[in-house]
């Protein structure tokens, strides 16, 4: 079976090769090198088959009987491919005789057609020239109408230009000005073009109603009946215009900044606001609320000026808080300025509404911050003024005569404590308003009051030394008082009154503002401490009461002063050394005296009375004589003979035995304390001046004589009478030391020139009364 | 205040006003102190300065004829030295010389080397230039100022010039600058007066009044010290004698004398009529234009009183450094007593 179906494969394709390759010569030549190629000189099938090499192949392989199975093999084989080879022509033949039919047919149906497309192109041929004829015949007219179009269009724009001076007098009458701005700005290019040539009437006419137009916007855009919207849209069409709005703004703000002035800050209205809140405050209100107004208005109108107007606000603003800080230099009190204050803040808010940008709540915060500074401190130097002029009055000649002392003292006292309370009042005023700026400024507020305190009390304390400062006249000159005796004789009643106040200020006042201070200042401390330290009560105290010594002491100098010269005049004039025998009391003491008394009345008007340290208690009694006294006497009665080394050492034993006398003590705030240092330190220099003299006898009984009647009336003005006894005595004793021949007068006599005097001066004092 | 007395006494017998420091006795430190007794024997004490510095002797003592006012030992020759005399009417005013071997002799004459008699007024003082050998003397009355010509080996003196105080007050005083041998400064009621020897013409004037004593510094040119009865101490430059440069409160009565230390700077003592001594430690800064910068910065304000002396009876006319140990000064009280205190624990705290 295997057998037979092999050749069956084999024969087949071979069926198969035969037809491509009369079908398709190339094909079947390829395939044929193709099989070829592949075949062996033994495949039967292939193009290289060789015969004899297969015959000689099989001759040598095969054995007989195999040679003769393939002969019969062969056999067979030959004699199917004959069969297939008959197969194949018979079936093919059919087709080849439908085919030859099929071609004889078409050659018939071919001929018929040329004849058809020849007509048809003759046909074509005749529409095209036809149409040919009509399109050159219509060419001419065409054009003829187009241009007639054209001209028919420009004749319609030049129609409208001439129209335009027409149309837009129309429009100005009709308030339409939109429609005039576009008319005229369509017509613009033809008159830019044509305007000097053709168009020049046109132009001119149009040109002038277009000025007009202008200057009724213009007229528009200023008048502030208008609303808004139109000025707006006028300023708008401005524009359009090409019309230098700039320029417009800027007239526009100047008119914005001339009714800046009505707006301006007038504070003696606001001082009659705060009373009755009706006329001139309403009037300004009005005018701010017309500003804002306004702002608005230009802001819608001129989209990009808010700079301008911010800064327009901002110098309103800046000079309503000028015009305050120039407000607060002269003397008003808190209300005032609080409503001042509010008024500019009103406006501010107001502006702040219309103007964010500006920011002007922070710029009015500063420049409130400015002013209040500038309150404080201009408060703290008017209530320094006061306190000046009324010390200063005491340098001033009053109509009636000299401003007393007293009077002096107590109106600068009563300037310092009340002023300074006063002062602090206002401020709490400040502090307990409770709108807008100074809410925010409180803790500033706190710290500047602090601070003004601290700096007027260490500022008063400047002023009382320049005042006693008598070198420095020229703080009198400033205080526009003449210089000259009348200054000069008031001078020391000046520096009492000062060392007075000195000590009432440490005592009562400083106390008294640190109380206030603490219930109402307290906190603050926002600046921290380089602008100055907040008030520290202690180092004022200590001040004034340095101050007020020193006061005092110059006081006591300065009366020293005037009885020192007394007494030098006295001393260095005459020639001791030829002296003339006493008869009478030398005036010197009555001057002397008469000083004291003046010293004494001064004092009375300033200072307390102290208590009165009588040293009697060591003395014997109301006889004029001290413990030390009739040792003295009794030296002093002895001849001149005795030596004068025992005499010094009688003197030092003296002293040795009787305590020490203190003669230089501290001043106390004392009228007795006072008059008696002067006239302690006085007597010490009637004994400088004596030793500097020497005496004969007449000089010393002289001087002995006006000593023992300055004894009494001495004794009378001070508290301390042992050291003035002790004093008086040293003169005396200073005297006999410097004198050759130093006889004491005999006490009757002593006594009989002594009553003299007094009747005498008794009489005098009679006699103007 | 502090009384404590550390100081070393020494009694005159009598009152007495001067004392001076004998500046040519470079061995050891000595002062000459004057009395003034208007009725018996007047003495000149040499007192001298043991050189442990715990005691002081008597050198020499000599009697002089009138009371003296003004004492000062001449600063070339130690046993020279000039007074001012009265006899209670009239003055006198002569240059003595202490005799040599004064030591073996039981009372020893001064011999007057001079006398300088031209004088009508009360005479001041007699001013020898301070800084070393000058033949010249200046003495001062009332009225007049007199330059003289000193030949101590010829034992003459002539007046060379002279110039009236020109002024209704009278003059009180007067000092010789160390730095210029041509200036000499006196004191009036009002004010002070400076004069150029040479054409013997007044130069500058200070106003200030009471003027009592005044010193020149003798480190720094231009500076000078004056004290004034009531106001004090003050102490001035010459370039600027407007305003003091600065001024020290004095004391509690008259300040009498004023003297700087020789040699540290801005030391000065006071002596009053309070009888108390003060000493002060001015702050005059580093010369020139710092005295303003100082006027400026009160803030480094020191109290300049560094100490006061209050041991004393009676006011304090006499007092002087010693020039050969400068931390020494001797002061001189009306009642004779001369006492020598050391300033040194002040000068350690400096």
């Amino acid at each position: 079976m295997g057998a037979d179906e092999v050749p069956l494969d084999d024969k087949a394709k071979r069926m198969r090769d035969l037809l491509s390759s009369f079908y398709s010569p190339e094909s079947a030549m390829s395939t044929a090198t193709d099989s070829a190629n592949h075949a062996s000189p033994d495949d039967i099938n292939s193009n290289s088959f060789d015969p004899d090499h297969y015959m000689n192949i099989m001759v040598h392989k095969s054995n007989l009987e195999g040679l003769l199975q393939r002969h019969v093999e062969m056999a067979a084989e030959i004699k199917n491919l004959d069969t297939d080879l008959q197969m194949l022509v018979y079936e093919n033949y059919n087709k080849f005789i439908s085919a030859t039919d099929t071609i004889k047919r078409m050659k018939s149906n071919i001929s018929g057609m040329e004849t058809n497309m020849e007509q048809l192109l003759e046909k074509i041929m005749s529409v095209q020239s036809r149409s040919d004829t009509v399109n050159t015949s219509l060419f001419d007219k065409r054009e003829h109408i187009e241009k007639l179009h054209r001209t028919c269009n420009l004749l319609r724009k030049v129609q409208f230009i001439y129209d335009l001076p027409d149309r837009l007098n129309k429009c100005i009458k009709s308030e339409a000005y939109a429609d005039a701005v576009r008319f005229y700005t369509g017509a613009m290019p033809i008159l830019k073009a044509y305007g000097d040539s053709s168009f020049q009437d046109c132009k001119i006419a149009s040109e002038e109603a277009m000025a007009t137009i202008v200057k009724n916007l213009q007229g528009k855009l200023f008048s502030d009946s208008e609303s808004i919207q139109k000025r707006a849209e006028a300023a708008v069409l401005l524009k359009q215009l090409e019309f230098p709005v700039d320029n417009l703004k800027a007239k526009l703000l100047e008119k914005l900044d001339q009714s800046l002035t009505d707006i301006q800050l007038k504070p003696e209205e606001i001082k009659d606001v705060s009373v009755e809140h009706t006329s001139s405050g309403s009037a300004h209100e009005a005018s701010i609320h017309e500003f804002v107004e306004a702002v608005r208005a230009f802001r819608v109108i001129f989209p990009d000026s808010e700079e301008q107007l911010v800064s327009l606000a901002k110098d309103l603003v800046t000079k309503n808080f000028a015009i305050a800080e120039e407000y607060v230099q002269t003397r008003i009190c808190a209300a005032d300025l609080l409503g001042v204050l509010r008024v500019i803040w009103n406006d501010v808010l107001l502006l702040d509404e219309v103007l964010q940008e500006a920011a002007l709540s922070d710029h009015s915060l500063e420049a409130a911050k400015v002013v209040v500074m500038s309150y404080v401190k201009s408060a703290f130097s008017h209530l320094l003024q006061d306190i000046s002029d009324s010390l200063l009055k005491v340098l001033k000649k009053d109509g009636m005569g000299e401003y007393s002392l007293e009077g002096a003292l107590d109106a600068s006292s009563k300037a310092v404590l009340q002023g300074g309370m006063d002062i602090l009042l206002e401020f709490r005023k400040l502090l307990d308003h409770d709108s807008g700026v100074l809410v925010r400024l409180r803790d500033l507020t706190i710290d500047l009051v602090q601070e003004g305190i601290q700096d007027f009390f260490k500022q008063l304390e400047d002023h009382f030394l320049l005042f006693s400062g008598r070198k420095n006249s020229s703080a009198f000159k400033y205080h526009g008082l003449v210089e000259g005796a009348q200054g000069d004789k008031a001078f020391p009643g000046l520096v009492l009154v000062l060392a007075q106040l000195s000590a009432f200020i440490e005592q009562t006042v400083i106390p008294k503002i640190t109380e206030e201070i603490a219930t109402s200042f307290s906190g603050g401390s926002v600046r921290g401490y380089e602008y100055g330290p907040a008030f520290v009560p202690g180092e004022i105290c200590r001040k004034f009461r340095s101050a007020g010594e020193k006061f005092l002491h110059l006081y006591v100098n300065e009366r020293t002063q005037r009885i020192s010269f007394l007494l030098k005049k006295r001393f260095t004039t005459p020639n001791w050394f030829k002296h003339k025998e006493p008869r009478e009391v030398h005036m010197f003491v009555d001057l002397l005296l008469q000083e004291l008394e003046a010293i004494g009345t001064e004092v009375k008007q300033i200072l307390p009375q102290g208590k009165r340290k009588h040293r009697r208690t060591d003395s014997n009694g109301s006889t004029a004589s001290s413990r030390s006294n009739p040792l003295r006497e009794e030296k002093l009665s002895r001849t001149n003979t005795q030596k004068a080394r025992s005499q010094l050492l009688e003197t030092h034993l003296a002293k040795l035995f009787k305590q020490k006398v203190e003669i230089f003590t501290k001043v106390e705030y004392t009228q007795e304390s006072v008059v008696t240092t002067i006239v302690k330190l006085s007597l010490k220099s009637l004994q400088e001046f004596v030793r500097l003299q020497t005496f004969n006898r007449s000089g010393f009984q002289q001087v002995q004589l006006d000593i023992q009647f300055l004894r009494i009336p001495l004794r009378e003005i001070v508290e301390d009478e042992a050291a003035i006894d002790f004093l008086l005595d040293e003169v005396i004793v200073a005297t006999a030391e410097r004198c050759l021949d130093p006889i004491p007068l005999e006490p009757p006599i002593l006594d009989k020139l002594i009553q003299t005097k007094l009747a005498k001066s008794k009489e005098q004092n009679a006699i103007p009364s | 205040m502090q009384g404590a007395s550390s100081g070393i006494g020494y009694g005159l017998k009598y009152q007495a006003r001067c004392i001076s420091d004998v500046k040519a006795d470079t061995d050891h430190t000595t002062f000459l102190a004057g009395t003034l007794s208007l009725k018996e024997e007047n003495e000149v004490h040499l007192i001298r300065l043991s050189s442990s510095g715990t005691e002081l002797f008597c050198e020499g003592l000599f009697s002089h004829p009138n009371e003296i006012w003004d004492l000062v030992s001449c600063p070339f020759d130690q046993r020279i030295f000039s007074t001012v005399y009265s006899n209670g009417e009239t003055y006198g005013a002569a240059i003595w010389q202490i005799p040599e071997l004064y030591g073996e002799l039981n009372s020893p004459q001064l011999e007057k080397i001079t006398s300088l008699d031209n004088h009508v007024g009360k005479i001041k003082c007699i001013l020898w230039w301070p800084s070393g050998r000058h033949d010249k003397l200046i003495s001062i009355d009332e009225e007049n100022l007199y330059l003289w010509s000193l030949d101590v080996s010829k034992k003459t003196a002539q007046i060379q010039s002279q110039d009236s105080a020109g002024m209704p007050h009278k003059i009180s005083g007067g000092a010789w600058d160390p730095h210029d041998v041509n200036s000499v400064a006196a004191t009036y009621e009002s004010s002070l007066q400076l004069w150029d020897v040479r054409s013997m013409g007044k130069t500058i004037s200070i106003e200030c009044s009471h003027v009592r004593s005044v010193d020149y510094h003798p480190k720094r040119k231009h500076v000078l010290v004056t004290a004034e009865h009531e106001s004090g101490v003050h102490i001035w430059d010459l370039r600027k004698p407007k305003v003091p440069i600065q001024e020290l409160p004095g004391h509690t009565h008259w300040t009498w004398i004023v003297k700087c230390n020789p040699e540290y700077d801005g030391m000065i003592l006071s002596a009053g009529t309070d009888s108390t001594l003060n000493l002060w430690l001015a702050s005059l800064g580093n010369d020139d234009l710092s005295t303003e910068s100082q006027a400026e910065s009160p803030t480094h304000w020191v109290d300049p009183l560094l100490n006061t002396y209050s041991d004393y009876e009676d006011s304090i006319y006499g007092l002087t450094w010693s020039s050969r140990e400068p931390w020494i000064f001797a002061s001189l009280s009306y009642d004779g007593r001369v006492v020598v205190e050391s300033v040194k624990p002040f000068i350690s705290k400096k």
